[in-house]
């Protein structure tokens, strides 16, 4: 690996973030809301306990097979030819989460900016803008993460309003649907807060310690999910629980009731800076994606993936016309994308350890 | 240079060791490091030609041009002939009469042609390769051949064409020195070593250009600069390969990065002061023949913000101006944009008291504002490029034709909304705050493309191309080092004079994206504030 495509931690730490906030964050407080009603919070932090699960296996996994991506050790955790496989589902299932993320994008700015144009053209420019980004190497990508971050901070600021505006009362009473439905509410968290899984690819660029590597990936998931445990409570706190059924983006719907001197509509403001957070986990799974192609079809450099990828990526989302379809897509890719990234790591990592000792017990007797 | 009429008493014999020592300290050792072009044939063979099939032979490489003379002058002491060439157009003849004619024909009888060169003065030399005839007659040398054909002298008698030393008229600053540079490289260097009294300021000169044979010469500090960058800059530079290398604009662009960039990746600039402040942060200067303009490398985004009258103001205030001139540059490239999205996209973003006025000033207009726009941006890069091509005096009357007039006009006729109209005129003044013209025009350029993804996409297309142009800015390297720092990788010690100017004694670090070796700058300034 060249010396020059290494990435350090604070980089890390903002990729991390970056991938893990996307689209999810403005619809994320109404479908915790259908299941777990008020306490759709607690299930959010339920989540990230669950994920810091998979984090350390990822982590592990890493550790054990240290400057290689999942693609590398893949093959030597279950064999050449299951590995080849194995890498094939998991490139498609990187696919999938891209496609995933165009589509809900799509549907989100056709519902409120663009009524009326194609889905193929809204859906053809952000995927040209991440084809554009990720043909370069992990640390100019991470160069790009870290500069747009301080974004976060207006978007905390813009949600931190609506605190002039709030009835804590609207939250109570905790805890009254009852751990089960808590925790069923917590596999729709869980979706939302994908995007640690970019790890298995970026933790190969990055220098330092092992143990700091692993702080600061549990670090940004707790960042993650409090920033995202806040918007949600502060959405549950401004409307009220009969409003929040009606309202399938509350954040925006929140903002949108929030005008100042100079500014009318917040919302559209804040559509276009939650457009960068899009676009940045984009570029992380594509650039994920186009470093598994490369490694399935032992291509020089991921550039010349990149392109086929994003095309690819854009016309398989232009596919689903209707809101049920979209809702279908999500929903299927959610739960796929569920499997590979969050259980399979832990999977990956049984097997390598096992395989591990099996060795060790060979070689002793 | 010294003049004298009166021959100094002559040397025993020639201390070879002495005067390669004179050498080196004259101007003219500049040829020495640079590779000759063999357009004599069979050089060394020459070495035992009579003069006048030497002569004849110069004359033939050079095309008989009819300004290349030769002159015979008799020896008094033995008869003997001595021959003289130079090209009579870049060649001073009153110095020629002074350094050479009156020196040898005051000689007395006793002077011996192989000694005679010790009484002339500093910029003699004695020369023995026959290959190099032809270059140094290109460079203002006189060449004497004697009848001993083992070797020649060659005197510099350059013709003095320089202007005088002004303050350039793109980088004026109100505080501060008012020297700039001019089209002699001598003088230039001169300038930054008046600033820079090191010892560590090292000239290293380069040659480039096989018909112009431009001399380029790169300033370093030696403690300071990064050997890797230098020897970066050394190689690009080495590596061009051309007939004809004219202008700075030439060397810029066949050493940068990347050429498919709107953004200069070299600084380039015709204040000395701004060059040695730059030379002491590692930075590499290239002076160039006959041009003004030096190019500093490797430079980042915010090097082209600086101006030296930042460094002379009060601290607060030269940070204030900082920060209006990297807003400015928001303004240049985004305010069209954004008032087209607005107007064509997101009207429900504007204030509802704010509405009506927008309204019935766009009412009757009949073009869509890209075109508007469009229209009136171009009118002001015209009245720009007008002006800049007129003689000064009728350039006033361009400005007021064109932008008073044509303005005024325009709003009066109903073409274009009078909002557009305060839009554009805002963005062409905030264009011109950066206080480089290559980057001005970079943002001039710029603004376009966002113009344009705003009246398609609105502000979607606006954030796209930020996007764009944000990674673009991450993924450019000047000379190896990163074009975006101290933003993109972020350091945050390094923001110390990018954004905002702390004041000098907090500046005790170099810029770290340059990598120069020696990190620490001493620059304790207030040290008597301590007790």
């Amino acid at each position: 690996m060249n010396n020059s495509h290494t990435i350090t931690h604070r980089q890390l730490f903002f990729i991390i973030v970056q991938s893990q906030i996307g689209v999810g964050v403005l619809s994320l407080p109404y479908t915790l809301f259908a299941k777990a009603k008020t306490d759709g919070w607690m299930s959010l932090l339920l989540a990230g306990l669950f994920i810091q699960i998979s984090i350390l296996a990822i982590w592990k996994l890493c550790e054990m097979y240290p400057k290689q991506t999942i693609f590398d050790f893949m093959p030597k955790i279950v064999g050449t030819k299951l590995g080849v496989i194995l890498n094939t589902l998991f490139v498609l299932h990187l696919f999938s989460v891209c496609v995933v993320l165009l589509i809900l994008y799509n549907s989100i700015v056709s519902k409120w900016i663009f009524f009326q144009t194609p889905r193929l053209v809204v859906i053809s420019i952000l995927a040209f803008t991440c084809v554009y980004c990720i043909t370069c190497t992990a640390r100019e990508i991470a160069r790009f993460l870290m500069l747009v971050s301080p974004l976060l901070l207006v978007l905390f600021i813009f949600v931190a309003y609506a605190y002039t505006d709030v009835h804590l009362l609207y939250a109570f009473p905790v805890g009254a649907t009852g751990i089960k439905t808590i925790l069923s509410g917590s596999t729709d968290a869980l979706i939302s807060l994908l995007g640690f899984d970019t790890a298995l690819v970026f933790l190969a660029y990055t220098q330092g310690k092992s143990n700091s590597k692993l702080k600061v990936i549990s670090y940004a998931s707790l960042c993650v999910t409090l920033f995202y445990c806040f918007v949600t409570f502060t959405t549950y706190i401004f409307f009220n629980p009969v409003e929040i059924v009606i309202v399938p983006e509350p954040v925006l719907y929140m903002l949108k009731a929030f005008s100042f001197k100079i500014l009318e509509r917040t919302d559209l403001i804040f559509l276009s800076i939650w457009i960068v957070f899009v676009t940045t986990s984009l570029i992380s799974y594509l650039f994920f994606t186009a470093k598994g192609v490369q490694s399935l079809f032992k291509l020089k450099h991921h550039k010349t993936a990149a392109p086929y990828v994003g095309v690819i990526c854009a016309l398989i989302a232009s596919i689903p016309a209707s809101k049920i379809d979209v809702q279908l897509w999500s929903k299927l890719i959610g739960m796929s994308a569920l499997c590979c990234s969050a259980l399979f790591p832990i999977f990956l990592l049984l097997i390598a350890v096992i395989r591990k000792k099996k060795e060790k017990g060979a070689v002793s007797t | 240079m010294t003049f004298f009429k009166k021959p100094r008493k002559l040397l025993e014999q020639k201390n070879t060791s002495n005067e390669d020592k004179i050498q080196e300290s004259s101007p003219s050792s500049q040829t020495d490091s640079v590779n000759t072009s063999h357009s004599l044939q069979d050089a060394n063979s020459k070495q035992n030609q009579s003069i006048d099939d030497l002569l004849k032979d110069i004359e033939k490489s050079f095309s008989s041009s009819e300004d290349l003379m030769t002159h015979w002058i008799e020896m008094p002491a033995d008869k003997s002939r001595v021959a003289l060439i130079f090209l009579n157009s870049i060649i001073d003849k009153q110095k020629l009469q002074d350094l050479i004619l009156n020196p040898l024909f005051e000689l007395d009888k006793d002077i011996d042609l192989h000694t005679f060169e010790k009484v002339i003065n500093i910029d003699f030399k004695q020369q023995t390769d026959f290959s190099k005839i032809q270059e140094l007659i290109l460079q203002s040398y006189t060449l004497i051949f004697t009848k001993d054909t083992t070797c020649y002298y060659s005197v510099f008698t350059p013709v003095k064409t320089e202007r005088d030393i002004k303050e350039p008229d793109n980088e004026a600053v109100i505080r501060g020195s008012h020297e700039g540079f001019i089209e002699s490289m001598s003088t230039n260097i001169a300038l930054i070593r008046k600033r820079l009294k090191s010892p560590k300021l090292v000239v290293k000169y380069l040659q480039v250009g096989k018909e112009t044979h431009t001399n380029v010469a790169m300033l370093y500090m030696s403690d300071i600069a990064n050997p890797d960058v230098l020897h970066e800059v050394e190689r690009r530079i080495k590596a061009i390969e051309a007939d004809s290398v004219m202008t700075p604009g030439n060397i810029e662009e066949s050493i940068e990065d990347k050429t498919f960039s709107l953004f200069p990746q070299t600084l380039s600039t015709e204040r000395p002061d701004r060059v040695a402040a730059n030379l002491m942060e590692g930075r590499v200067a290239l002076l160039y023949d006959s041009s003004p303009t030096v190019n500093l490398a490797p430079v980042n985004f915010f090097v082209f913000y600086q101006t030296p009258d930042d460094y002379n103001k009060r601290w607060m205030l030269g940070s204030f101006y900082r920060m209006i001139r990297l807003f400015s540059f928001y303004i240049a490239i985004g305010l069209p944009a954004f008032y087209i999205a607005i107007v064509s996209f997101h009207f429900e973003v504007i204030p509802s008291a704010l509405i009506l006025l927008m309204k019935s000033s766009l009412e009757n207009i009949p073009y869509p504002p890209l075109f508007e726009a469009l229209v009136m941006e171009l009118t002001i890069e015209l009245i720009r490029e007008a002006a800049i091509r007129l003689p000064t005096r009728i350039g006033s009357t361009i400005a007021i034709v064109g932008g008073l007039v044509i303005g005024d006009a325009v709003v009066k006729a109903g073409l274009i909304s009078n909002l557009m109209i305060i839009v554009v005129a805002t963005t062409a003044i905030a264009a011109y705050t950066v206080p480089s013209n290559e980057m001005s025009l970079a943002v001039r350029l710029l603004r376009f493309p966002f113009m344009v993804a705003a009246a398609t996409f609105g502000f979607l297309g606006i954030v796209f191309g930020l996007i764009l142009m944000f990674f673009h800015l991450c993924r450019l390297y000047s000379f190896g080092t990163p074009y975006f720092a101290p933003l993109a990788p972020f350091k945050i010690g390094d923001l110390k004079d990018t954004i905002i100017r702390l004041p000098f004694f907090k500046m005790n670090s170099r810029p770290s994206d340059i990598t120069p070796i020696k990190k620490d700058e001493d620059n304790h300034t207030r040290k008597w504030d301590k007790s």
